[in-house]
């Protein structure tokens, strides 16, 4: 699967982008993965060498090396995907293929309004600290404090719900008419020859995952 | 034949007791420019709704008596048809951003999109649009880095794009400095001489009466007052009933009580308060 990815990326022209994030993050995470489950796995077999008390057999070294590329490839192949495409023509090209608006909407509006509900908080926060709450000694205390800070967040939230409703609702959101977007969503002849050979690798996967067991 | 019009209309909100309007009847005249001044609680926003048709699609609740737009009652047609004909900004700026876009250019062309304009003719009127509402520069900011005025503007903006026959406008100045709220006036001006019927409630009396071709005042759910700016913003009934009052035309008042004020008529407007006092102290040596 790796060797899929990775000149992927220099089609999407984010290769060092990728590279740094595969360097940073996915490489030690696998890789601490993989020595982990190779000294403590406890499945037996055919010891290769000890190191104290420690086993190394063929039986844990495969089972860590698998479990580190399926990590590695799962997490590349969310970056690849995170770097390459922004959410807004994702969204486009998805109402465009017959998800509906609705949904999309609910998919990217919360993506936009969860650092908004994030710095309303804060807000929040410093406000009812000004006004003498306690956030900051023993945990029962603060446990008692969320109360305030946790009740203007939410009912703000609704009442905030319903403004935006009638704000996209006055721009025609429910409009019956069929959308049009702003964003041409450029599907070229190698997109579509990516996208056949991807979904013919996996194909040929499965079938020799079936065959193999 | 009136573009706007309302005949005996009563609204009352789910659970409560006492209507939020109460027999309304307001025709207005394609391209007219109306401004809606009352004190909080006076049924404006209201009264916004019911022309933009939320009341009745939105809100629930009782409303009767007429409310027609183009020859069309709303209880008629629905929502998203309505709201081809009829645009509302209201006044929180931050909860009019779709928060479905990244871009200043890509939220406005939200509504286009959604009402289906081809990609071309969008794009030429999400440019003309915010070059009319002096924006421009924003269009690749993202609209939650904005200032309150300037989200204000882009929500504005937003809903001229859609290029609607009325125009209806609850406080869209309210976070805006004077030199902001000035240019705003000056832009719902121009559409209203392009064709536009604007609605527009608004506190800032002074620029009502620089800009708008007509006053109504509401007061408890009601039309309290209904004429040009100059007879209903001077009127001794506003300050009486809680309105806000232009400070010139209270200064001229005081003026008048002690002789200082000699025209008959009150200012409103910076210009024509130093027109009066001038007159009023010609020929006398200061």
């Amino acid at each position: 699967m790796l060797i899929v990815i990775i000149p992927l990326s220099f089609v999407g022209k984010v290769n060092r982008e990728f590279f740094r994030a595969f360097l940073r993050l996915i490489l030690p995470a696998a890789s601490f993965l993989f020595f982990m489950q190779a000294f403590f796995q406890p499945v037996g077999g055919t010891v290769i060498f000890k190191i104290w008390f420690l086993d190394i057999t063929k039986e844990s070294l495969l089972f860590a090396f698998r479990n580190a590329m399926r990590i590695a490839v799962m997490v590349s192949s969310f970056t690849l995907f995170l770097l390459t495409t922004h959410p807004s023509e994702l969204m486009s090209d998805l109402t465009r293929r017959g998800l509906p608006g609705q949904f999309a909407y609910v998919i990217i509006s919360t993506l936009q309004i969860l650092p908004q509900m994030q710095a309303k908080a804060q807000t929040i926060i410093a406000a009812q600290r000004s006004r003498g709450l306690d956030t900051q000694s023993s945990f029962l205390r603060r446990m008692g404090s969320l109360g305030p800070l946790v009740g203007p967040l939410v009912f703000g939230s609704l009442v905030e719900v319903e403004e935006r409703a009638i704000a996209i609702e006055a721009r025609g959101f429910t409009s019956t008419q069929i959308k049009t977007s702003l964003y041409e969503i450029s599907d070229t002849s190698l997109d579509r020859t990516i996208r056949w050979i991807l979904i013919l690798l996996v194909i040929i996967t499965l079938l020799l995952k079936l065959w193999l067991s | 034949m009136a573009i706007v019009n309302l005949q005996d209309v009563t609204y009352k909100y789910p659970l409560t007791d006492s209507p939020a309007l109460q027999n309304i009847n307001l025709q207005v005249q394609e391209g007219e420019f109306v401004a809606v001044v009352g004190p909080n609680g006076a049924g404006k926003s209201t009264l916004c709704y019911t022309l933009a048709g939320f009341v009745p699609h939105f809100f629930k609740g009782e409303l009767t008596g007429i409310v027609e737009i183009l020859g069309k009652e709303s209880h008629n047609s629905t929502l998203s048809e309505w709201v081809l004909n009829v645009g509302l900004a209201f006044q929180n700026p931050f909860n009019q951003i779709s928060g479905a876009k990244y871009t200043v250019f890509e939220e406005l062309a939200f509504g286009l999109e959604n009402i289906g304009i081809p990609r071309d003719e969008m794009k030429t009127r999400v440019a003309d649009a915010m070059k009319l509402t002096g924006i421009s520069d924003l269009a690749e900011r993202s609209p939650y880095s904005l200032s309150g005025g300037q989200q204000q503007r882009v929500a504005l903006t937003s809903i001229l794009v859609m290029q609607p026959k009325v125009l209806v406008l609850d406080e869209p100045t309210s976070q805006m400095d004077p030199i902001g709220t000035r240019e705003v006036f000056g832009v719902v001006r121009r559409m209203a001489e392009r064709g536009m019927t604007v609605i527009l409630v608004e506190h800032k009396v002074e620029w009502i009466a620089q800009f708008a071709d007509r006053v109504i005042a509401l007061k408890d759910g009601q039309i309290f007052l209904d004429g040009t700016p100059a007879e209903v913003l001077t009127s001794p009934l506003l300050q009486e009933n809680g309105f806000g009052v232009s400070r010139y035309t209270s200064a001229a008042r005081k003026a008048k009580a002690i002789g200082l004020w000699k025209k008959e008529e009150l200012p409103v407007t910076l210009e024509e308060a130093v027109e009066g006092f001038s007159r009023a102290n010609a020929g006398r040596v200061v």
